[in-house]
């Protein structure tokens, strides 16, 4: 599931590249970067943090 | 130089006249090259000068002294290339252009002098902020990173990130910095990381401009290594945060900056794909603080939470620092750094631009400002209580935000971006410590990471289009100009800037972190955690007298 994470983090940053190379329009060019963004912190804060949280030292 | 006596009050007058002739020769010249008919000829450069009426004080005035400055700075400090010749306009023209770098120099060093004072700075509130019993081994990770991140810059850190960032005007050329690995992808080149100037030697980097460049892009480097130990504090082994400091200097920090800074893609974004002036990141909310920040997320996710912070069912207990005295010393002297911070980003006070240095100042203290009011007024309304750490880091918020923006925005942008700055950095506290459940004992996440974050932002909101660093920011004509004056291509180049941070910097500190963990373990015993990393990690307590008298072993009533 960390692996999984990371690929998630990675993905967004090749979405938003992706839409920069993709598309001309600005405004299509502003929503794929914000959706790699978002992509890249469900990631982070909730993928790759959540596994974390499984093992977390106050549980155990 | 054949110089008859005359009052010395003309002296700089005199002296003045013979620069304003050399700039005039250019004049003249380029109007000679339109019409085709000058009136007058130019003289020759090597000709000397008719210097007879400069008229230099005397020996015996000299002798006397200069209580009023009117007599020090004269023509006789103009350095002549041949003695016998005496001065030429080719003299006054080459000590006018040395005067500008020599100027420039001095400013970009003595402003890089304040950004290292910034460690100070980071020790003292860092090591407020954590409990006694970690004070040494807080303020010894402060102390070393410094001497860490240094080595590794200069062995191989400074030559990817500046390799190839080409000439940098403001210091005299730095022509040996040329060594740019480009990839043709996509039909555009994408500038990968810089290959020149490994151990300040290869590839001619023996260079004065190169040095002042070095010193002051090494301690911005330290400043975002140095984020990373607040994050970690009170449970990070010092053999871990040694390897991990290293590999933030050596190849986290140089990629990002060399992509932002260095001439890499992200600084070509506006000439390659019509974005504004590409990543605009004047002094490093991006590259210096959500660097450092994103990475201290890696780490305390990695490292977990200290023993004690949360309890079975989740919720959060506050675990107080030692000393609010020093944590509010420390953001004064932090504030202080910025001002080299901010301004030095100019890399001079001459030329290109380089006189918005009082702009720019201006611009940092009112952020930091309505950045510590932003906390203030958060934490009073929702707690009763104006907290001093939370305004402490208010302040920095607000600071950390306008990095980015500070050379682009007015006085008004600067003041709502810090306000922006203080409030967002209260909220980010409250979800990392209470949703996210990441354990940041000095809120260095929401401090460097979140307002990192929201300062490459702001650029693309605030930018009022009044900015023109010698007119061709990141090759794009024109000044750089964010969303609400009219460009919003500029928010799309900061955007895909803050995915990089987020998306790539994250992954490649997360991987480096990964592996220290594997092969040398980020975090201490649970017994020296809870005895306190002095002794355990640093053979020696922080403050002995004080543990003595808590203990009361030894002390005399």
């Amino acid at each position: 599931m960390k692996l999984l994470g990371l690929l998630i983090v990675v993905l967004g940053w090749l979405i938003a590249i992706g839409g920069v190379v993709a598309v001309s329009s600005t405004t299509a060019r502003f929503v794929i970067c914000l959706i790699g963004i978002v992509v890249s912190l469900v990631g982070i804060l909730k993928v790759l943090n959540g596994e974390y949280l499984k093992q977390a030292i106050w549980k155990q | 130089m054949k110089i008859e006596k005359a009052p010395g009050t003309f002296l700089r007058a005199l002296f003045v006249g013979s620069i304003l002739i050399a700039l005039s020769v250019q004049a003249s010249g380029q109007e000679s090259a339109a019409t085709s008919a000058p009136t007058t000829s130019a003289p020759s450069m090597s000709a000397p000068l008719n210097v007879k009426d400069a008229n230099p004080p005397a020996a015996a005035d000299l002798s006397k002294g200069d209580p009023g400055g009117t007599l020090t700075g004269t023509v006789n400090d103009v350095p002549v290339s041949d003695s016998k010749k005496g001065l030429t306009l080719a003299d006054a023209v080459n000590q006018v252009g040395q005067n500008k770098v020599a100027i420039n120099f001095v400013w970009t060093l003595v402003t890089g002098f304040l950004v290292m004072f910034m460690q100070a700075g980071f020790a003292l509130v860092e090591t407020g902020l954590c409990r006694a019993k970690n004070a040494n081994h807080t303020m010894m990770m402060n102390f070393m990173v410094y001497g860490f991140g240094l080595f590794a810059y200069w062995v191989c850190g400074f030559a990817f990130q500046m390799g190839g960032v080409g000439a940098t005007a403001n210091l005299g050329g730095t022509a040996p910095l040329s060594g740019e690995l480009v990839r043709h992808w996509f039909g555009k080149d994408w500038g990968l990381i810089g290959t020149h100037g490994f151990f300040l030697t290869q590839a001619g980097t023996y260079d004065v401009g190169v040095m002042v460049l070095f010193l002051f892009q090494m301690v911005f480097m330290d400043t975002a290594a140095t984020i990373v130990t607040g994050a970690a504090a009170e449970r990070w082994k010092f053999a871990a945060f040694a390897i991990s400091s290293v590999f933030l200097a050596a190849f986290t920090y140089p990629l990002y900056a060399n992509w932002a800074w260095g001439g890499g893609w992200l600084s070509q974004l506006g000439a390659n794909f019509g974005l504004g002036h590409g990543y605009c990141d004047f002094a490093g909310s991006g590259v210096v603080h959500a660097v450092g920040g994103i990475t201290a997320l890696a780490v305390s996710m990695i490292i977990g939470p200290r023993i004690g912070k949360y309890n079975r069912n989740g919720s959060s207990n506050a675990i107080p620092g030692h000393d609010i005295v020093i944590v509010l010393t420390g953001c004064f002297i932090l504030a202080f750094g910025w001002f080299g911070f901010n301004p030095g980003s100019t890399l001079g006070a001459s030329g290109n631009g380089a006189l918005r240095i009082g702009s720019i100042a201006v611009n940092t203290m009112l952020a930091g400002c309505t950045g510590s009011f932003g906390a203030l007024f958060y934490m009073w309304m929702r707690y009763g209580k104006p907290d001093a750490s939370m305004t402490g880091n208010g302040l920095l918020a607000g600071l950390v935000a306008i990095t980015a923006p500070s050379g682009f925005v007015n006085t008004v942008g600067a003041a709502i971006i810090g306000l922006v700055a203080g409030i967002l950095v209260c909220l980010s506290v409250e979800y990392f410590d209470r949703r996210a459940r990441i354990d940041d004992p000095v809120g260095a996440i929401s401090v460097h990471g979140t307002n990192g974050l929201w300062g490459v932002i702001s650029v693309g909101l605030f930018a009022d289009g009044k900015s023109n660093y010698g007119g061709a920011w990141n090759g794009v004509n024109g000044n750089v100009t964010g969303l609400f004056y009219g460009d919003p291509g500029q928010l799309v180049a900061q955007l895909v800037g803050v995915a990089t941070l987020v998306g790539f910097v994250f992954s490649l500190s997360y991987v480096i972190n990964i592996l220290v963990d594997y092969f040398v373990g980020q975090r201490v015993a649970p017994e020296s955690e809870l005895a306190g990393l002095d002794v355990p990690e640093m053979g020696a307590l922080g403050y002995p007298e004080f543990v003595l008298k808590v203990y009361g072993e030894g002390v005399p009533a």
